[in-house]
């Protein structure tokens, strides 16, 4: 495999292989908890936890698992990150974590963060793993920033409980409903292939 | 009464992929034919009934008495994706034709948040054993109402003229929100 | 060392390893996560019953409790009933403040809800919804006013005021008021509580 600096192996989450714009990984927790922007960080940073710690594991004990038994070792592996972060949440940050819901434990559904552990920390050493997993978190709290910015904004008419629009605003209800979220990120996507198509040429 | 109001519930106004967005890439990925669509449709009905019916026995016969609620994740994914795995070598030996049709889409299926997603809100919700496996059998009945709507959309769309950075997956989803703000015209149907 | 013996070493030790794990970060948690519900139900009893110094449950089944308040000096302030019901997209929970005789309607607060931001969720607010409920009689059944009043002074005693644009929301919340308070009226009467 052809070696990648370190800066181009953590960037490359941002853009290239965002996880939700690029991939379509990760939808679920996308669409469902990016109503408010605060929900969207708590889960972007709830993900990334995971998804940094089971890569970190993955890659440090990737030798002594035998191939046939992977997949149930990495299962068992992120469940028990996600348990963690579910129980801290709910522990110390009540309210976010009722918010959230059932969410957080979906956690473990997420295919970005078997993806990675199957796509890379199991084939490459635990500091690239690392910087993997740290581009990738950044990327899929990127993707969650600017689209629970932009439903709240319109939703709303504020970004974290600050009213940003005037009193002239009337917010757009759909935007906090499930139709919202699809029509966003449909759009959003169409947009992201349009920036690519435009910036790089000839593809 | 109850019963009924939960499955109801469960097909149209809490509906899985248009109001808890659980199981999105079977439903973008395994929508553009009707015929593809029925067979993930049947094939998660089937897995999310039994799972419910698992997921419970396990919930209430293990995990509760043993005070063991924070094992609940690591529990029932390991379950399901076993679960999943037998299913797939009964249904081989039992009933070919129907392995034929389910066949290559119930492997899709360990990896399917809906699965999960079904284990933890029938936690969630404090479901009875009754309650939830209609709530099971409910959602999957959902889940498939809304891909194969996808799917006979998506083949109209083949004919349309759709703009190209918008093809694909951003169609696809624009088209979901529209079925999205469709079923919250159910909303409040049962109350 | 053979294949499969290694797999069962791997998976077992990884089981082991995770589950002990899970232990820790469970006995770390558990009393903190039990506070904050325990917290949560006595705020909402003192919202709903004023003067509530301490609380204790007099009588209890699946999502219908009911806590008796107690003021400084032991007395009885009043009742509160914690109960849920079908809203418009999916269940409220809902902490009911009523006077000892279950007659008066003292306050309303709205635990959980998942109902339409922007209209439906506005039971949670006070100015919108909630101040219309404060003080009502309820020894007869509630009912709504449609269209609403723009002030509670407006309301007979035993009504309260439908959210415009949320009819269903409003009448949801009303049902289980009724409902819960017409479920105490009996569980009184027996002698039960």
């Amino acid at each position: 495999m052809a070696t990648k600096s370190i800066s181009a192996e953590f960037t490359k989450g941002f853009w290239d292989e965002n996880p939700v714009f690029r991939q379509l990984l990760g939808m679920c927790p996308t669409l469902a908890v990016t109503t408010a922007v605060i929900n969207g960080i708590a889960m972007g940073l709830a993900t990334s936890f995971v998804l940094i710690f089971s890569s970190l594991v993955v890659s440090s004990i990737k030798k002594i698992i035998p191939s046939q038994v992977r997949i149930a070792s990495y299962i068992v592996i992120i469940a028990t990150f996600v348990t963690m972060a579910d129980r801290f949440l709910a522990a110390f940050f009540p309210p976010i974590s009722k918010n959230l819901g059932p969410y957080v434990p979906l956690i473990v559904v997420n295919c970005i963060i078997l993806g990675r552990q199957e796509a890379f920390s199991s084939k490459n050493s635990i500091g690239r793993s690392l910087i993997d997993a740290l581009g990738m978190s950044c990327g899929f709290i990127l993707a969650l920033l600017l689209l629970s910015s932009i439903r709240e904004l319109l939703g709303s008419g504020g970004i974290l409980g600050h009213q940003i629009l005037g009193s002239w605003f009337k917010p757009w209800i759909i935007m906090i409903l499930p139709a919202g979220a699809f029509l966003t990120l449909g759009l959003l996507l169409g947009l992201a292939l349009f920036i690519e198509s435009k910036t790089k040429p000839g593809r | 009464m109850e019963l009924l109001a939960i499955f109801i519930s469960a097909i149209l106004i809490n509906n899985f992929v248009l109001h808890y967005f659980l199981g999105i890439c079977p439903f973008l990925g395994v929508s553009k034919k009707i015929d593809s669509a029925v067979s993930m449709g049947l094939a998660v009905t089937f897995v999310m009934t039994i799972t419910a019916v698992v997921s419970w026995i396990i919930n209430h016969w293990i995990l509760i008495p043993k005070k063991l609620e924070y094992l609940q994740i690591v529990s029932f994914i390991l379950v399901i994706a076993s679960l999943v795995q037998l299913v797939e070598m009964f249904i081989r030996k039992a009933s070919p034709p129907l392995y034929q049709a389910l066949g290559i889409y119930l492997p899709l299926i360990t990896t399917n948040c809906a699965i999960m997603g079904l284990a933890l809100l029938a936690v969630l919700k404090e479901y009875k054993f009754l309650e939830t496996v209609i709530f099971g059998f409910g959602s999957g009945i959902g889940f498939t109402l809304a891909i194969v709507l996808m799917a006979g959309i998506r083949e109209q769309l083949e004919l349309a003229d759709v703009p190209e950075p918008l093809k694909g997956a951003g169609i696809s989803l624009i088209v979901a929100g529209i079925m999205a703000l469709a079923f919250t015209g159910f909303s409040g149907m049962i109350k | 060392m053979n294949l499969s013996a290694r797999m069962i070493i791997v998976l077992t030790s990884v089981g082991l390893i995770s589950g002990s794990f899970l232990t820790g970060v469970d006995l770390l948690t558990r009393s903190r996560i039990e506070a904050n519900r325990q917290r949560e139900i006595k705020d909402a009893i003192t919202r709903v019953v004023p003067g509530t110094e301490t609380s204790n449950i007099v009588y209890e089944e699946k999502s219908f409790t009911i806590y008796e308040g107690k003021d400084k000096s032991g007395q009885r302030a009043g009742f509160a009933l914690y109960t849920s019901g079908t809203g418009f997209q999916d269940k409220i929970t809902l902490m009911i403040g009523t006077d000892e005789s279950f007659s008066t309607l003292n306050r309303l607060f709205i635990l959980e809800q998942k109902e339409t931001p922007g209209l439906g969720a506005k039971i949670t607010e006070w100015d919108e919804f909630l101040r219309f409920w404060e003080n009502r009689d309820c020894s007869q059944s509630l009912s709504l006013r449609n269209p609403p009043a723009d002030s509670p002074d407006d309301l007979s005693y035993s009504e309260v005021n439908t959210i415009t644009g949320a009819t269903i929301s409003s009448e949801a919340v009303l049902d289980i008021v009724n409902f819960s308070i017409e479920k105490a009226k009996t569980l009184h009467k027996e002698g039960k509580i």
